[in-house]
């Protein structure tokens, strides 16, 4: 889509990415632009550093807005929706599946991300499975391949994924996604510097953890490219942009 | 946590308190977050529905971001944002993807209204309480007038860069540098003025 902007071209002697943070935290960017960056936020601790600068730095003109009580029915509303408790990964009452590092029992990392009891244990099995990129299937690679470890929003990692440019894979460490529950699929998606997410389509990893990307949309699938993978309703996103939490988000580099 | 006494003004005494509810809803107390609801929703409201003005619209994007709210309060950190902030971020995220998700956006007159030349004197300075407020409309008000205005429409109207060069009538690179430089002159000042 867009290009990176000239220098000239109102980056007021800023890099793209401060400008990038400065204008998200502002709310000057249009929808996709807007989401793509949302995802560096999740994905990219130094950009969500800039953004989170710029955001205290505004933050206090909001008292220049005035409150507005909303109905009185809205909580009973919010009340309701809530009522339902947040599904706790099973984990929680399965020592059992305790290694080493206990960052898969951290409640409110899922909580955070949103997910559903049988999403979270799905990753989970994958994580137990294969906790070791290393450990991921090597395809037999013509060329170089690249790889990415995906880390959610705190910066620990959940899925390492390898992308094969003779095969078109990508294959991640083995998920067995049984049942992803509630309606609801993984996306993996692809963003190249500040361009909207692209997507690479839903994710079938249950059959062997090997995702074939369409060949017309290989082309982004380049080191430095950032992989992203949200939930989405079955089908995969109706808008052609993420619209459901993205769990997790990594950068790939030539291996 | 950090020995330094965090006394943010904008964000009053309840900060500490806030943060404390938050940690609270975080494990699911469902008293506190009503609580932390009571104190905050008109303010998040307000924000909301200054950017989206359609009042139903607004409610339903309040509904969703205090459910965001609940699920994420374990989230929140506060050596990282107060807890307004933090909320009040989620809010204006929330509010402006629902802006950009609506068909067309000319069909509101309040915007369609507004001249950021005639804007004149920033409305922000009467009404400001914290001194962070007060140095924040202050930066503000040493722009150029044009420029303020255009700052103040992207972020309290969530207008884009486009829209708002076609509104002015300039060159969206010109606009850009606008608000770019305008806020990195906020930013020297409101850093010049904290030595």
């Amino acid at each position: 889509m867009s290009d990176i902007p000239a220098p000239d071209n109102g980056l007021a002697g800023m890099s793209a990415d401060e400008a990038l943070a400065m204008d998200y935290a502002l709310g000057a960017l249009d929808r996709a632009q807007h989401k793509a960056a949302a995802l560096r936020v999740v994905g990219d601790p130094d950009f969500r550093a800039r953004v989170e600068q710029w955001q205290s730095l505004l933050a206090p003109l909001d008292e220049a807005t005035a409150p507005v009580s909303p109905p009185e029915n809205l909580w009973a509303a919010i009340a309701a929706e809530t009522a339902t408790p947040v599904p706790r990964p099973t984990v929680e009452t399965a020592p059992m599946v305790a290694p080493s590092r206990g960052w898969w029992h951290n409640l409110s990392l899922w909580r955070a991300l949103g997910l559903g009891a049988p999403v979270a244990a799905a990753l989970m099995v994958a994580l137990l499975a294969a906790p070791q990129p290393a450990a991921l299937p090597t395809a037999p690679a013509a060329g170089p391949q690249l790889r990415a470890t995906l880390a959610g929003s705190d910066g620990k990692p959940l899925l390492a994924a390898a992308f094969d440019p003779a095969s078109g894979e990508v294959r991640f460490a083995p998920v067995a996604q049984s049942d992803a529950g509630a309606g609801k699929v993984p996306e993996l998606w692809v963003i190249e510097g500040s361009n909207p997410p692209r997507s690479l389509g839903v994710i079938d990893i249950a059959s062997g953890g090997a995702h074939s990307i369409p060949r017309d949309r290989l082309a982004g699938l380049k080191a430095g490219s950032i992989l992203a993978i949200s939930i989405e309703p079955v089908g995969g996103s109706p808008t052609g942009t993420p619209t459901g939490p993205v769990i997790a988000t990594g950068a790939l580099s030539a291996t | 946590m950090t020995a330094q006494p965090d006394h943010a003004p904008g964000a009053s005494a309840g900060a500490a308190e806030l943060a404390k509810l938050l940690q609270r809803v975080a494990e699911g107390d469902t008293a506190a977050f009503k609580q932390f609801y009571g104190r905050t929703s008109a303010k998040l409201f307000g924000l909301i529905l200054r950017i989206l003005i359609e009042r139903q619209e607004a409610e339903d994007v309040l509904q969703e971001v205090y459910v965001t709210v609940w699920r994420k309060a374990a989230t929140f950190d506060p050596a990282r944002a107060s807890p307004i902030t933090w909320a009040a971020t989620i809010a204006r995220n929330r509010a402006i993807d629902r802006l950009r998700a609506r068909p067309v956006r000319a069909q509101v007159p309040v915007e369609a209204a507004h001249d950021l030349a005639d804007e004149g004197p920033p409305p922000d300075a009467g009404l400001v309480a914290s001194q962070d407020a007060r140095r924040v409309a202050q930066a503000l008000s040493l722009l150029e007038p044009r420029h303020a205005a255009a700052i103040r429409a992207c972020y309290f109207e969530g207008v884009t860069y486009d829209e708002l060069a076609e509104r002015e009538r300039v060159p969206v690179g010109t606009l850009k540098s606008w608000v770019r430089r305008g806020l990195i002159r906020m930013r020297s000042q409101l850093e010049g003025g904290e030595a």
